[in-house]
C-alpha cells in the first residue's frame, strides 16, 4: 500500500502545481486577491504531498519492499540501515523526488515566511516555483516513475553501487541539491520581477537570504563531494575538473556573484537587470547541471546515471525554461530605470570587477566543460578537457580577483578614497611579503605561481582581518570597547570577514597539497620500507578481513620517523560480492601541517599475489586539511550573515514605518 | 483500506486549493510595499558607518541624501498603486479544487498498480524457506543423478531441467535436458523443453541450436503443442509471419475443446497478427467454455445423488481434492479454477469458492479482454459476495 500511497500523492502534487502555475498569475494581473493567495497554501501542499510520497520511498527502502522496482534495482536487504535510507536519494528516480521534495520546500518557505513580500510578487514568484515543479513531476511521472512496481518480487535486491557506501556520498546529493535547487527560488523571484516590471531596495533584500541559504548549501555538498573523492576514490586528490564537479561548481562561482551584485542592488539601486541576469543564469547553470548528469552526457567518475533518453526530456525543460526567462529578460529588461551613479574607485566598481572575473572564470569552466562534446558531436574525436586546461586558464583569472577581495572591504560606496585606503593596507601588503619570503626560505622549492598564491592568500587573511579589527576599532579603544563594539556589529558583516579569511584559508590547503605534494607509487613486498617526505613507511602485508555486505583485503603499514613510531595505517581494498565491485578504502595520518595518506590497490600480477606483493599509492600533502578548515568558515560565514536581523525585511523595529506583517524572511 | 487513504489525501490536496477562502478579513489586505522600510533600516547604517569612523562625512551625507530621494520615489509610486479585488474568483477556485483529486484519479487510474500490495523482505521469511528448500532439492537431485551409474534416470534430468527452468537458471536447464537428448529414449517433450531453455537463455532470440532441438521435437511429433508454439516463434523471428500465423491458427483449429496451450497461442497468433494488420482471435472461437474436461461438473454432482449419502459424499470429495492437487501442480489453469471454484460452490463451502475464484482473478490478467471467462468469473464473485453480506 505504502508505495501506491506515495505514487496517488506525486500525482495529487502534479495537480497542484498545474494548479498554481495558473492561477496566482492570473489573479496578478487581474488583480483578484483569492486566486493570488492560493497559491499560499498550494505550495505548502506541494510539500506536504511531495514529502509523502518521500516518506513512502523511504519506507519502502527502509523495509527492503522489493516490489518496487527502484528498490530492487537499488538497494539489498544486507545493506546497512544508513544506507538503505540513502538510497532513496541514490538512483536517478529518488534523487528526482529529492530534487521535487526540495524545489517544493523552497516554494513553502517563500509562503511561510514572506507574509511582508507584496500579494503581487508573491503570487507571481510562487507561480513561477510551480512551473519549474511541474516540468520536474512530469519528467517523473512519465519518464522517471519512482514507484514503478513489480510482480513477483525478485528475492533480493540488486544492491548500490558500493562507491556510494559512504557517509559523505550519503549526505552529497541532499545538500547539492538544497544548493542547485535554491536558486530555483531566486529565479523565481527574478522572473516574477520581470514580469511585474519593477525591482528595488526590497527586492534585493528579499533575494539574498535566499541566495545566502542556497549557496551556502552549494558550498556544503560541492565540499562533501570533494571530501569524498579525497577519501574513497584512493587517488589522494580532492579536485578532479570532472564535468561532474565542474558542472556543480559553476552555479557556485555565478551565485557569489548574484550574492554581491544583489548587495549593490539592495545598496545602491543599481546593477538591477545585471542581478536579474545572474539570477536566471545561476538557476540555468543548476539546470544544466542536472541535465549533464542525469542524461549521462558525460561519462565520468559518476557514470552510473546514465540514459540518453531522459536526457531529452530534461534537454527540452532546459530550452525552455532557460530560453523562456532570457528572452523575458531581453523584452522586459531594458524597461528597468538606471540606478545610483559611481565612479570607477568605489565599492560598486570593486563588486563589478569581482563580478566580471567570477562571470568570465564560470564562461572558462562552462568552456573547458562542454568543449569536449561539442567537438566530439561536430567531428566525432573524442578529447577530454583536464586539469591543466583549468590551471592554466581558471587559477590566473581567479588571483586579480583575490588581491581584489583583500582590498575591497575597505572602499566606500560611491566614491571611495583611493590614497587613504593605500595607506590603511600598506602595512598588510608588506606583512604578506614578509610572510611569503619567509615560507620561501622554508620551502626552497616549488613552482613560482604557488608563491605568487600564497603572497595573495596571505594577503586576503591579513585584509580581511584588518578591515575588521577597524570597523571594531581594535587598536583605537580599549579591549572591552573594541569587543563590545564587536558585538553591535551586524552579523552579516562578521560573516563577511568569516568567509573572506575561510577562502584564504582554503588557498593555502589548495596551494600546499598541489605544489607541494609528494607522491610514490611502489610495488612493495612485506618488509619494503619506503621514504616519504621524512616518514619511513614500512609494509608489513595484506590480511583478508570481513565486514556486513563485504570482505576486504586490509594492509598494515608501520610509519615512523627518524626511528619513532607515528602510527600504523590500515587502508583497504573492498569487495563486496553482491555488486560484484570493489572499492578503496584509504587510510589517512592527518594532522594541520599536512597529510600522509596512502592505499592499496590490487597485486600487479597472480605470482605477485602468492609472493603477498601488492601495489602502495603512498602520498603526503601538506595543509591539505586547510582546505576543509576554510570551506567550513566559509559555510560559517554564510550562515551568520543569514541570521542577520537586517535580512529580515520587515522585522519589528520598522514595523512602525510600514503595515507589513513582523516575520522573518528566512 | 488503501482507497480510504487515496480518498483523504485528495480532499486535502482540494482542500488547499480552497484554503483561501477561509481566510479572515484582516487577511483580505495587499501586504504594503516593504521597500521605504529597507530605505530607513539602510538610512540608519549609514549613521552607524559614520559613527564608526567608517565613512566621512561628506560620504554620509551624499549617501542620506540619495536615500531620502529614493524614499521619495518609493512613496509616490506606492501612491498609484492599484486597488485589489478581495472577492472575486471564488468559483474559479472551487473549479481548480474539483479538478485536482479528478486530474490525479485519472492519472493514477491509468498508471497505478493498486492490486500489488507492500510485501517488506522481512515478510518473506516463508518464500525464502520455501525457495532455500526448492534449491537444497535439487542439489541433491543433481548429486545423486551425477553420481549414479550409467549418468541416471532421464526423467530425473528432466525434472532437474525443469526446476532449474522455474529458478530462471537456463543454461543450467540446457545442460540437463541435453543429457536427456542425447539419449535414444529422447521425446518430441525433450527437445521441446531443451528448445525452450535455449531461448529462454538467449532473452528469447531462437538461435540455430534452439532451431535443430525444435525441427527435432516436430518431427518425434508433429502435434507437440510447445514445438509448434516455438516453431512459429522462430518463422515470426525470420520474417515469415504469415506462416507463422497460419501454423498457430491450424493447430487451434484443429484443437478438441479446451487446452491450457491454447491461451499462449491465441497471445503469440494475435501478436503477429497486429503486425500482418489481421484482426484478432479470441480463446472462446476455439475453446467453448463448458466443461469439456473431466473434472466434477453440476451435472456430475446431481448424478451422484443417486447414491447413499455416504457414498456420494465421499465421491465428490474425491472428485473436487483430485482437482485441487491437479491444480496446485498446474496452478496456471484459468479453467480448472473455474470449475473448481464452481464444485465448491455447488457443494455449499463458500469460502474456498471463494478464494478459488480469486485464483482465477489473477490468471484473467493472462488474457484478452474481451474473453467471456471475465464476466463469468466477475459474475460469481458478486454473487458470493452478496451472499456473504446477506449472511
Amino acid at each position: 500500500m505504502t508505495p501506491e500511497i506515495g505514487h496517488f500523492a506525486l500525482a495529487l502534487a502534479f495537480a497542484l502545481a498545474l494548479i498554481q502555475s495558473v492561477l496566482p498569475l492570473m489573479g496578478a494581473n487581474r488583480g483578484m486577491l483569492l486566486w493570488m493567495q492560493s497559491a499560499r497554501a498550494t505550495s505548502i501542499g506541494q510539500l506536504v504531498l511531495v514529502g509523502i510520497a518521500f516518506g513512502a520511498l523511504m519506507k519502502s527502502f527502509i523495509v527492503s519492499d522489493f516490489t518496487v522496482i527502484n528498490v530492487a534495482s537499488n538497494s539489498h536487504s544486507l545493506k546497512p540501515m544508513l544506507y538503505k535510507i540513502a538510497g532513496t536519494w541514490g538512483s536517478h528516480e529518488g534523487s528526482l523526488l529529492l530534487w521535487v521534495l526540495i524545489l517544493t520546500l523552497f516554494g513553502a518557505g517563500v509562503s511561510l515566511f514572506g507574509a511582508n513580500i507584496p500579494e503581487t510578487l508573491k503570487a507571481r514568484t510562487l507561480a513561477v516555483q510551480a512551473w519549474i515543479s511541474t516540468g520536474f513531476l512530469s519528467f517523473m511521472l512519465l519518464t522517471s516513475n519512482p514507484f514503478d512496481r513489480v510482480f513477483p518480487p525478485p528475492a533480493d535486491g540488486n544492491d548500490l553501487n558500493p562507491l556510494l557506501q559512504d557517509v559523505g556520498l550519503a549526505l552529497h546529493p541532499p545538500f547539492l541539491y538544497l544548493g542547485y535547487v535554491g536558486f530555483s527560488i531566486v529565479f523565481s523571484f527574478a522572473v516574477a520581477a520581470l514580469l511585474e516590471g519593477r525591482i528595488d531596495a526590497a527586492w534585493a533584500r528579499w533575494v539574498r537570504p535566499w541566495t545566502l541559504a542556497a549557496w551556502v548549501f552549494l558550498t556544503a555538498g560541492i565540499v562533501l563531494g570533494s571530501w569524498w573523492a579525497y577519501y574513497e576514490l584512493g587517488w589522494g586528490g580532492w579536485w578532479f575538473w570532472d564535468p561532474v564537479e565542474n558542472v556543480s561548481f559553476m552555479p557556485w562561482l555565478l551565485g557569489t556573484a548574484l550574492l554581491h551584485s544583489a548587495i549593490v542592488t539592495e545598496k545602491r539601486d543599481a546593477f538591477k537587470s545585471w542581478t536579474i541576469l545572474l539570477a536566471i543564469l545561476t538557476f540555468s547553470l543548476s539546470l544544466l547541471g542536472t541535465f549533464v548528469v542525469r542524461s549521462g552526457l558525460l561519462t565520468s567518475v559518476h557514470a552510473f546515471a546514465v540514459d540518453p533518453e531522459r536526457g531529452l526530456y530534461i534537454l527540452f525543460l532546459l530550452a525552455l525554461s532557460i530560453g523562456g526567462s532570457l528572452a523575458l529578460y531581453a523584452w522586459r529588461a531594458p524597461m528597468m530605470e538606471a540606478g545610483g551613479l559611481f565612479k570607477p574607485i568605489s565599492r560598486e566598481a570593486g563588486l563589478l570587477v569581482n563580478n566580471l572575473i567570477l562571470g568570465t572564470a564560470t564562461g572558462t569552466v562552462l568552456f573547458g566543460t562542454l568543449y569536449p562534446l561539442f567537438l566530439e558531436a561536430v567531428t566525432g574525436d573524442k578529447i577530454s578537457v583536464g586539469a591543466p586546461f583549468f590551471n592554466a586558464t581558471f587559477v590566473p583569472m581567479m588571483l586579480p580577483l583575490v588581491l581584489l577581495m583583500g582590498m575591497g572591504p575597505f572602499l566606500s560606496w560611491k566614491r571611495a578614497d583611493l590614497a587613504g585606503v593605500l595607506q590603511r593596507v600598506r602595512f598588510i601588503a608588506l606583512a604578506s611579503i614578509v610572510v611569503t619570503l619567509v615560507i620561501w626560505y622554508i620551502q626552497e622549492g616549488g613552482p613560482l605561481l604557488a608563491y605568487i598564491s600564497i603572497l595573495l592568500a596571505v594577503w586576503l587573511l591579513f585584509a580581511t582581518l584588518r578591515e575588521w579589527a577597524m570597523r571594531i576599532r581594535l587598536f583605537d579603544v580599549s579591549f572591552t570597547d573594541a569587543m563590545r563594539r564587536a558585538r553591535n556589529l551586524p552579523r552579516a558583516s562578521h560573516g563577511m570577514t568569516m568567509a573572506h579569511a575561510g577562502l584564504a584559508l582554503a588557498m593555502f590547503g589548495f596551494i600546499g597539497s598541489s605544489a607541494w605534494k609528494t607522491e610514490e607509487v611502489v610495488f612493495v613486498a612485506p618488509g619494503t620500507t619506503i621514504e616519504i617526505a621524512g616518514f619511513d613507511v614500512m609494509f608489513e602485508g595484506v590480511e583478508r578481513v570481513r565486514g556486513p555486505n563485504y570482505f576486504a583485503d586490509r594492509g598494515t603499514l608501520k610509519v615512523t620517523r627518524k626511528g619513532q613510531a607515528v602510527t600504523t595505517l590500515f587502508p583497504e581494498r573492498r569487495y563486496y560480492p553482491i555488486a560484484e565491485s570493489s572499492t578503496t578504502e584509504s587510510a589517512i595520518r592527518s594532522t594541520l601541517a599536512g597529510d600522509l595518506y596512502a592505499s592499496i590497490a590490487e597485486p600487479a600480477s597472480e605470482d605477485a599475489e602468492l609472493s603477498g606483493a601488492w601495489t602502495l599509492r603512498i602520498l603526503y600533502e601538506p595543509l591539505v586539511n586547510f582546505i576543509w578548515i576554510g570551506s567550513a568558515l566559509l559555510m560559517l560565514g554564510g550562515g551568520l550573515s543569514l541570521t542577520d536581523r537586517r535580512l529580515r525585511v520587515g522585522a519589528p523595529k520598522r514595523a512602525r514605518t510600514t503595515s507589513a506583517t513582523p516575520t522573518p524572511a528566512e | 483500506m488503501i482507497f480510504a487513504w487515496m480518498v483523504l489525501l485528495a480532499v486535502l490536496s482540494a482542500s488547499f486549493v480552497v484554503f483561501p477562502l477561509l481566510g479572515k478579513a484582516r487577511d483580505q489586505v495587499i501586504v504594503a510595499d516593504s521597500t521605504s522600510a529597507v530605505l530607513v533600516d539602510q538610512l540608519e547604517e549609514v549613521q552607524r558607518d559614520l559613527d564608526r569612523n567608517v565613512i566621512s562625512e561628506g560620504e554620509a551625507t551624499a549617501a542620506q541624501l540619495e536615500i531620502k530621494r529614493r524614499i521619495l520615489t518609493v512613496a509616490r509610486r506606492a501612491a498609484q498603486g492599484p486597488d485589489a479585488d478581495n472577492r472575486g474568483g471564488r468559483n474559479g477556485l472551487f473549479l481548480a479544487a474539483v479538478f485536482v483529486p479528478l486530474f490525479a484519479g485519472g492519472y493514477y487510474a491509468l498508471m497505478g498498480s493498486p492490486e500489488i500490495s507492500s510485501l517488506s523482505f522481512a515478510d518473506r521469511q516463508a518464500e525464502r524457506v520455501e525457495q532455500q528448500k526448492i534449491v537444497d532439492l535439487t542439489d541433491k537431485l543433481y548429486a545423486r543423478l551425477v553420481s549414479e551409474p550409467g549418468g541416471g534416470a532421464s526423467e530425473g534430468w528432466m525434472l532437474l531441467g525443469q526446476t532449474f527452468s522455474r529458478m530462471g537458471e537456463y543454461q543450467r536447464a540446457v545442460e540437463a535436458f541435453e543429457i536427456v537428448a542425447n539419449r535414444d529414449d529422447a521425446t518430441s517433450a525433450t527437445y521441446s523443453m531443451l528448445a525452450e531453455a535455449l531461448i529462454n537463455a538467449e532473452q528469447g532470440i531462437v538461435t540455430p541450436k534452439a532451431e535443430t532441438a525444435i525441427n527435432m521435437a516436430m518431427e518425434l511429433d508433429a502435434a507437440n503443442p510447445a514445438g509448434v508454439f516455438y516453431k512459429s516463434v522462430a518463422l515470426a523471428q525470420r520474417g515469415e509471419e504469415a506462416a507463422a500465423h497460419a501454423m498457430l491458427l491450424s493447430h487451434l483449429e484443429a484443437a478438441d475443446g479446451f487446452a491450457s496451450w491454447m491461451e499462449p497461442f491465441v497471445q503469440q497468433a494475435n501478436q503477429i497478427a497486429e503486425k500482418l494488420g489481421r484482426d484478432p482471435i479470441t480463446l472462446s472461437d476455439y475453446a467453448p467454455i463448458s466443461g469439456s474436461e473431466p473434472g466434477p461438473s453440476a451435472e456430475d454432482i446431481a448424478a451422484a445423488g443417486d447414491m447413499s449419502d455416504e457414498d456420494r459424499g465421499e465421491f465428490i470429495l474425491s472428485m473436487v481434492d483430485r482437482l485441487a492437487s491437479r491444480l496446485e501442480e498446474d496452478p496456471n489453469n484459468l479453467d480448472g479454477w473455474i470449475r473448481l471454484a464452481n464444485a465448491y460452490r455447488v457443494l455449499g463451502n463458500n469460502t474456498q469458492a471463494l478464494s478459488a475464484y480469486e485464483r482465477a482473478t489473477v490468471l484473467l490478467e493472462t488474457i484478452g479482454s474481451a474473453d467471456q471467462r471475465h464476466e463469468i468469473v466477475r459474475k460469481a464473485l458478486t454473487e458470493l459476495q452478496n451472499q456473504s453480506v446477506e449472511e
